[in-house]
């Protein structure tokens, strides 16, 4: 399994942002859900090795990231975007990606033809060679995924990926989760139950620090029957779960 | 024209395209890319916001301004400049809010620990040069024109380690440049010389037991289990 999570606690000050999370997954899109300050962004920063948990096991890639070692190589093999991609504005596209596989200490000869992969599948090879600072928010969201997955990564954690996208990027993007999943594990967290619906083979929901749900897009669907909040049913379904986990 | 079936074109274009798109380092990376024997340490070195063109030229606007300025007959007051402009540079050279990109870095296989100890000793090293190339075109006395490299020591050392602590640039330097401007003031009041920072030799044993204090503190700080809170 590439991710292991045993009774994971994060905690700032005396508010528990994740409280408890027990969770295994292996390769596939994995959608993570949840309302605004449920524990999602926490979650994805303890699993992208930024943050360390207050209690609990981790382990990734099959390595423990408490150790330096291990923490090392399971970092050679993440993408992670997070939710506030901070960029230096008078790089290229080419030059952002680049640093960050340098700095995912890929081998350098390598490098050159990773970063146009990475570029040609995110559709930014027409801006390859432009500054970041002209580029608009959808289009530096994916410079972030190319970033991402330049190393073609084991374990891919993307934060809000399809935030600034339109809804032709977003299909594009969809497909490329699909393709990546094929091969690693990919988490998504995203507030746009569409997205998961599209792409994920499975969905974990959160609220209050906890998984309150986890199973496929449509048995989430099925949860919504008969429940009347929302436009589409895995909506309704998303309502329903966050209803009963809240009464 | 026709072309044969086993071509595929996607690669082919990739290829291209990472030829094309290729970016070569200059020299300074290349140097540092085997000193620091890694090409992303020496890329993270040469994105250090204190080393940036316009960063370097108002530190060399400041050092020459303070080398013709004088406080007194034989006195620039480089030697007073120098500590604070190295401590300020050593506080923006990493952390929240002055790296764009410090949490996709944190995530990094090159330690964020060596990116922040590279940077802050390249900024202290072009510090030391600058303000000594300064001090000794201003022809001051040979105890003005060392003597503040101890001090300076000292005060990036405390800078560092409260910027650590704080995770923050701005308090980090406020902090080095408080702490230079009392010890100055201190050292004038006990002696009633301005210089006496620098040229009493009873200050230094306080000056290295501050820097190792300060090793040790930004050790603890940046320890790897530690990561972002």
């Amino acid at each position: 399994m590439n991710v292991e999570l045993t009774d994971l606690t994060r905690n700032f000050g005396r508010h528990p942002a994740v409280a408890g999370v027990t969770l295994t997954l292996g390769p596939g899109v994995h959608g993570l859900l949840g309302p605004n300050g449920a524990g999602k962004t926490s979650l994805l920063r303890m699993l992208a090795t930024v943050l360390p948990p207050s209690s609990g096991q981790l382990r990734l890639l099959d390595r423990d990231p408490k150790s330096p070692a291990a923490r090392r190589e399971i970092r050679r093999r993440l993408g992670y975007l997070p939710q506030n991609l901070g960029y230096y504005p008078a790089f290229t596209v080419v030059e952002f990606i680049e640093y960050f596989a340098l700095l995912k200490e890929m081998p350098s000869a390598r490098i050159p033809k990773a970063v146009a992969t990475a570029v040609e599948r995110v559709d930014l090879g027409v801006k390859a060679k432009a500054r970041l600072r002209t580029l608009s928010g959808g289009m530096l969201r994916r410079v972030g995924i190319a970033q991402a997955i330049v190393n073609d990564p084991q374990l891919l954690l993307l934060d809000e990926p399809t935030a600034g996208l339109d809804p032709e990027q977003r299909v594009a993007f969809r497909a490329l989760l699909r393709d990546l999943g094929e091969r690693a594990t990919v988490i998504v967290s995203t507030h746009l139950v569409e997205d998961v619906g599209a792409a994920c083979s499975e969905v974990a929901l959160m609220d209050a620090g906890q998984i309150v749900f986890r199973g496929t897009p449509d048995e989430l669907t099925v949860r919504g029957q008969d429940h009347g909040v929302g436009d589409a049913p895995l909506e309704r379904g998303y309502s329903a779960v966050l209803a009963a986990a809240r009464s | 024209m026709t072309e044969p079936d086993d071509v595929d074109l996607n690669r082919v274009w990739t290829n291209l395209a990472a030829e094309v798109w290729r970016r070569h380092p200059g020299r300074l990376e290349r140097t540092a890319a085997r000193l620091l024997r890694s090409p992303g340490l020496a890329r993270a070195l040469l994105t250090t916001p204190s080393l940036l063109v316009p960063w370097l030229v108002s530190t060399v606007v400041v050092f020459g301004a303070g080398a013709l300025l004088r406080l007194g007959p034989g006195q620039p007051v480089v030697w007073l400049l120098a500590p604070a402009l190295a401590a300020v540079g050593i506080a923006y050279a990493y952390g929240p809010g002055v790296d764009p990109a410090w949490e996709l870095s944190y995530s990094m296989a090159v330690s964020e620990r060596m990116i922040l100890l590279t940077r802050a000793l390249a900024v202290f090293a072009v510090n030391a040069v600058l303000g000594l190339a300064a001090s000794a075109a201003s022809g001051a006395v040979a105890s003005l024109t060392f003597g503040w490299l101890l001090p300076m020591t000292a005060i990036c050392g405390v800078t560092l380690a409260v910027a650590v602590a704080a995770r923050s640039a701005t308090v980090g330097a406020a902090a080095g440049v408080a702490a230079w401007v009392i010890t100055v003031l201190a050292n004038q009041t006990a002696s009633g010389q301005l210089t006496a920072t620098v040229t009493d030799t009873e200050t230094y044993l306080p000056y290295v037991a501050a820097a190792a204090c300060a090793a040790v503190a930004v050790a603890f700080l940046t320890r790897p289990q530690r990561g972002l809170q």
